[in-house]
Order: structure tokens, then C-alpha cells, then sequence
């Protein structure tokens, strides 16, 4: 089905940004076109969202830039897994351009602050749409210069080496990822993600080369994703960023990286007969390839992040921290679904990626943007020196208990079904292991690991919730000013948090055809109308 | 041909390699530069360099043999794309290098107290 529904997220952003930069002499206007902006593009992805899931007719859709077909043109293909993933980040960049607005003063709002959010929302959206494989490149490149400029936003000593740092980094993760590109063209002719699956499937395909390639683009896609080892930008970036900027960065930007991996490895080469001699790694599968190193950076990231996360002295560290350990949880169900070759357990396993990394986007974007209201407040954010906020602010602190609880894995919080089916996925590997030696003792240090960062999680979480809202006032808080709209808006959002939990049979049916799609390498070709030429 | 274009993109990757481990900024961001463009050589070399023939390019069709080696067009336009952002990117890590010289008051990224 081709439709121009597919391309309309990508518009909406497109046309926002440049509205708002042209009205930046007129600060109000510009401000209502960048919130109804983005709440028409947050619309738009829910028709979408309807039109690719739950409408009668669903199904994947495409678009073909100037109509030309694949795999000659460049195409947007909106299937049930970008749809979720799209999903996510506009429940984010809503909560996160409605906070903005109270919470970045007047001045700083004018330095291009909504245009360059609008490109960040468009470089995401492009990603996660886009079915050509040189196009994502440019995509992530639109969304990593208006990150670039927001790590150095504020432009004081510590926010330009943060951002310094972090455009050294990025630019060789781009060279990396453009070596990537070049190498799958030259092995499979094609550019086109659907058309490389049919290459690579058809018999007599040259595929080595593959291995290798691959990697290097998963290097890049790890990056983003701030995986150990490459998490080291994470904290100087988010800590550099406004706050509602960390919330899209975590929330957002983060999760794309996750998609790339997923769509790349799972829909692309999953099929795809690809055998190498790699030394201590048996498989004829790039996912075989992919498992082992995907599952110890999982593994790594839980770690580095929980424990990283337990010894900051400031919320935003902390929470910094945190989001390196969650991905980590993300990485781990993903890596999972690589290593087994049983199809239930795949499923089960992007299933549970797709649904921590919904929970992780809404819980930790909630306690990101509370640390903005805590920063307003306070005019700090260090542990030490705050105190007796609950109170100050008793709904305050209910909401940030929502986070919190949400993140530790209570139900009926949405962080609760995050943990439950990553937990899920990792015992049904450990089951499916019995009597292979190697696989068990894998099985068992996963298991044994994600209890850890669980343990961890709550042990941060709780030191967060205690240093922040119990014990006698300290003197920021008590000298601090409260803004009720800036917690108006948190409290529907620790609702939104609540929501996905209670209701959760249509996030879990959404979920469930996402990794459905993730998996099902014929019905994308089918979609990008390649099905039945060579495959 | 395909030897002098492996060799330019081994020597670039050295070089950028080399002057983005440097102290001073204004290298590394040379380094930036140089890897980038070792990139974009690569990927002319991915392209395959190779005689035209009226099959690959249409137009050679009326003109006579022998033809120059030519590089894949669709790495063309890939390098071209590429070249428009590492432009970009280059100038403002430039941009970004000047500020932040002026905030932690050195070009020397190990002498930054941040």
C-alpha cells in the first residue's frame, strides 16, 4: 500500500522547524507553532499508528519519494515496528516542548531553541522510517547536529568540552558507519534495506564480507545508543543539555539507535545465510554474530550504569547513569532474541525490548523533566544539597514517586511489564539451555546480572527519592519558588505512566505486532514491493 | 587504480587517525576532517572503478570506444552528500572548537578542568 500517511511525520517536523525559524522575532508565535506543531505531528503518528495497526485494513505502509520505485528510489516504509517506535517519541517530544516552555527561560528560548528541537524530532522520525540504508545515515547525521548544538547550548566551559567531546565521538562513529554503507553496497549492489534482504537471501550471494561490515555499523548504532563500552559521552552530554532536551535524549534519540539494530539485523539479515570464520563464535547467521557481543555490552552496560548510577552525588548523573544501565536491559532482551534461533523466544525477546524501551522512554523522561522542576526549584540538583521537598510539594512528590516505583518495576507502573518480559525472555533462554553446558552458564550469568541492576535500580532509585523529598528542608528548597503548571503538566504524564501499565492490552497487542514485523523479513520486502522478483 | 585508491585511503586514515589523538583542538578537528574525506575515498573505491560500457552508462552508446575508467555514479552521489555534511560538521566542530577555547581558556583538551 503505497500512501502519503508514511511521509506526514517527517513533513509535520520538516515544516514546524522552518516556521519556527522564520517567526523567531515574534517569540510567542513561535512558541504556539512549535507546542501545536508538535502536537499535530504527535496526531499524526497516532493515525498513522491506527492506519499500520489497529484500523481493519492494517497493514505496513510505504512512500516513494518522487515516485520513484524501489530499489531505485529512496523509499519510507511505515511498518507496525516504526510505528511503535515513532510512537514513543511523540509521547516524549509532547511532555518534553510543553515543559520547555516553562521551564527555558525567555532568552535562551530564542536561540533557535524550538527550530533546532523540530530538526532533532525530524532526524528521528527520518530514521526510523526511512527503507534505504544511505538515507539513514543522513538522518542520523540531522538528528546528531541539532544534538550537537544542545549539548552546547548553554555555552559555558563545561557544556562546550561536553559537546566538543561528543562531536569528536559522533563524527567518527559516522566515518565508521559511512564504511559500513559503502562495504554492504559493494557486496550486495543496493542501498535499499528491503532489495539488500532479497541480495543476500538470493543463492550463490557473496555474504562474508557481511560479518564484518555489519559490525562496524553496529558499532555506530551502539554509539547512539550509549552501550558500553561507548557510553562514556553519556553523562558529560546529558548533564551539559537542557533538561527537556535529555528527556527527548533519552526517551528518543537513544531508542533509535535500539531500532537500527533491531531493523538491520533482524529484518535485513536475519534470513540471510551469512557464514564466516570468526574465532570462539560459531553460526552461519549474522545474528549469531551479533548475540554474543550484543549480550555482553547488554550485560557491561547494566553494570557500569547501576553502579555508576548508586555513586553519584547529583540527580542528574544519577539518572544519567541509570539510563545507561536500562538500555543496557533493552540490549540484553535484544540479545537474546539474537542468540536463540527458536522463533518463539526471538519474538518473546524483541517483544520485551520494544516494551522496556516504551517504559523507559515515559518513566525516565518523567524524572528527567522532574529534575527540571527540582532545578527550578532548588536552582541545584545536587543530592546533598537537597532535602524535604515532599513538603514543599506534596503532588510533587507523587509524581516523582511514579517515575521512580516505575523504574524499579512496580505494578501496575509501566516499568512493571518491562522488567517482567525481559525477566521472562532470560529464564526461558536459561530453560531452553538444559544440557548444553556453555548456553547455561550464559543463561545463568544474564539471569544473574539483570537481578543486579534490578537490585541496583532500587537501591538508586530509593536514594534518589529519600535524599530528595525526605528529612528536615534544606536551604535551597525552602527559599525556592514551586511552579504548579510545570507539575501540572509532569502529573499527566506520571497518568500516561500509570495508563501504559493499567490498560495495557493495546500497548501489549501494538508490541506484539511490531516485533511481529521486526521479524518478518518477507512481509518487509513485500511491503517495499520487491516480494516475487528475485527472492 | 584500485591499489593507488587503497593506499590514499590507508595513508588519510593514518594521518586523521594520528592528529585526532593530538593535545591540541584545532588538530583534532583536522583529524576530523582528513577521516571524514578518507571516508568519502573509500567509498569511491566500494564503487568499483572500472571502464564504461553503453550498458552501465547509457549515453556512451553513441560515442566510441575506448572509454576512460569511471567510478560507480550512485557512490558519486553518495560522496557527494557525504561532502555536504562533513562541511558542515567541519565547521561548526570549528565554531564549537573557537568557544570552547574561549570558556576553558586553552586549545589544550588535557589542560580542560571540565
Amino acid at each position: 500500500m503505497t500512501s502519503w500517511i508514511a511521509i506526514a511525520p517527517v513533513l509535520v517536523a520538516i515544516v514546524t522547524g522552518t516556521v519556527a525559524l522564520l517567526v523567531r522575532n515574534w517569540p510567542r508565535l513561535q512558541r504556539a507553532i512549535a507546542v501545536s506543531g508538535t502536537v499535530v505531528y504527535a496526531a499524526v503518528v497516532g493515525y498513522l499508528s491506527w492506519r499500520v495497526v489497529f484500523a481493519a485494513d492494517a497493514g505496513g505502509i510505504l512512500y516513494q519519494l518522487g515516485g520513484l520505485e524501489a530499489p531505485f528510489g529512496i523509499v519510507l516504509v511505515a511498518d507496525e515496528l516504526s510505528a511503535f517506535m515513532l510512537a514513543i517519541t511523540a509521547i516524549v517530544a509532547v511532555y518534553a516542548v510543553v515543559f520547555s516552555v516553562q521551564f527555558i527561560d525567555e532568552q535562551n528560548q530564542r536561540v533557535y531553541y524550538y527550530p533546532l528541537f523540530q530538526f532533532l524530532l525530524l532526524g528521528a522520525t527520518g530514521a526510523t522510517l526511512t527503507g534505504d540504508l544511505f538515507n539513514l545515515f543522513v538522518w542520523f547525521e540531522v538528528m546528531l547536529m541539532a544534538s550537537y548544538v544542545f549539548v552546547a547550548f548553554y555555552g559555558n566551559a563545561q557544556h562546550t568540552a561536553a559537546a566538543v567531546r561528543y562531536v569528536v565521538l559522533n563524527i567518527v562513529g559516522s566515518a565508521l558507519m559511512l564504511l559500513g554503507i559503502g562495504g554492504l553496497y559493494a557486496t550486495t549492489g543496493t542501498l535499499n534495506m528491503a532489495d539488500m534482504a532479497v541480495q543476500l537471501s538470493a543463492p550463490g550471494a557473496v555474504t562474508e564480507p557481511v560479518v564484518g561490515l555489519s559490525a562496524l555499523v553496529f558499532v555506530t548504532f551502539s554509539l547512539k545508543a550509549g552501550l558500553a563500552p561507548f557510553q562514556f559521552w553519556v553523562p558529560s552530554a546529558y548533564r551539559a543539555a537542557p533538561l527537556p532536551i535529555v528527556a527527548v535524549f533519552a526517551g528518543a534519540t537513544k531508542k533509535v539507535g535500539i531500532y537500527a539494530i533491531i531493523r538491520l539485523y533482524f529484518t535485513v539479515f536475519g534470513d540471510a545465510d551469512v557464514s564466516a570464520t570468526v574465532p570462539a563464535v560459531a553460526g552461519d547467521t549474522a545474528l549469531a554474530f551479533l548475540a554474543p557481543a550484543l549480550l555482553l555490552m547488554g550485560l557491561a552496560s547494566i553494570l557500569v550504569g547501576g553502579f555508576g548510577a548508586v555513586s553519584r552525588d547529583s540527580l542528574e548523573e544519577l539518572l544519567a547513569y541509570s539510563s545507561i544501565g536500562q538500555i543496557g536491559f533493552i540490549a540484553v532482551a535484544v540479545g537474546i532474541a539474537a542468540a536463540t534461533t527458536a522463533g518463539e523466544l526471538r519474538h518473546l525477546g524483541i517483544f520485551a525490548a520494544l516494551i522496556f524501551a516504551l517504559h523507559h522512554a515515559v518513566s525516565k523522561g518523567l524524572l528527567f523533566l522532574s529534575t527540571g522542576v527540582i532545578q527550578d526549584i532548588a536552582g541545584t540538583t545536587k543530592l546533598s544539597e537537597l532535602g524535604g521537598l515532599g513538603d514543599r510539594s506534596p503532588v510533587f512528590a507523587s509524581v516523582f514517586l511514579v517515575g521512580g516505583l516505575s523504574l524499579v518495576g512496580i505494578p501496575p507502573l509501566a516499568g512493571f511489564f518491562g522488567k517482567l518480559f525481559v525477566f521472562d525472555a532470560a529464564t526461558r533462554q536459561f530453560a531452553a539451555a538444559t544440557g548444553d553446558t556453555t548456553a547455561t552458564a550464559a543463561a545463568v550469568l544474564t539471569l544473574g546480572v539483570l537481578f543486579l541492576g534490578a537490585v541496583l535500580t532500587i537501591l538508586y532509585a530509593t536514594r534518589a527519592w529519600i535524599e530528595t523529598f525526605w528529612g528536615s528542608q534544606s536551604e535551597a528548597i525552602r527559599a525556592g519558588v514551586v511552579h504548579d503548571g510545570q507539575i501540572a503538566v509532569l502529573a499527566t504524564l506520571a497518568l500516561v505512566v500509570l495508563a501504559i501499565g493499567v490498560g495495557f492490552e493495546p500497548v501489549y497487542q501494538f508490541a506484539d505486532a511490531a516485533s511481529d514485523a521486526a521479524l518478518d523479513t518477507d512481509g518487509y520486502i513485500e511491503i517495499v514491493g520487491l516480494g516475487g522478483e528475485t527472492g | 587504480m584500485t591499489l593507488a585508491v587503497a593506499a590514499t585511503v590507508g595513508a588519510l586514515f593514518a594521518l586523521g587517525t594520528f592528529l585526532l589523538l593530538r593535545d591540541d583542538l584545532v588538530k583534532v578537528v583536522w583529524g576530523l576532517a582528513i577521516i571524514s574525506q578518507a571516508a568519502n575515498v573509500y567509498l569511491i573505491g566500494m564503487g568499483g572503478i572500472v571502464e564504461g560500457t553503453s550498458e552501465t552508462v547509457p549515453v556512451l552508446a553513441t560515442h566510441h570506444a575506448p572509454f576512460p575508467e569511471t567510478v560507480d555514479p550512485v557512490v558519486q552521489a553518495l560522496v557527494l552528500t557525504a561532502i555536504v555534511i562533513s562541511f558542515g560538521m567541519t565547521a561548526f566542530a570549528l565554531t564549537l572548537s573557537y568557544r570552547a577555547y574561549q570558556e576553558n581558556e586553552s586549545i589544550n583538551v588535557t589542560e580542560w578542568k571540565q
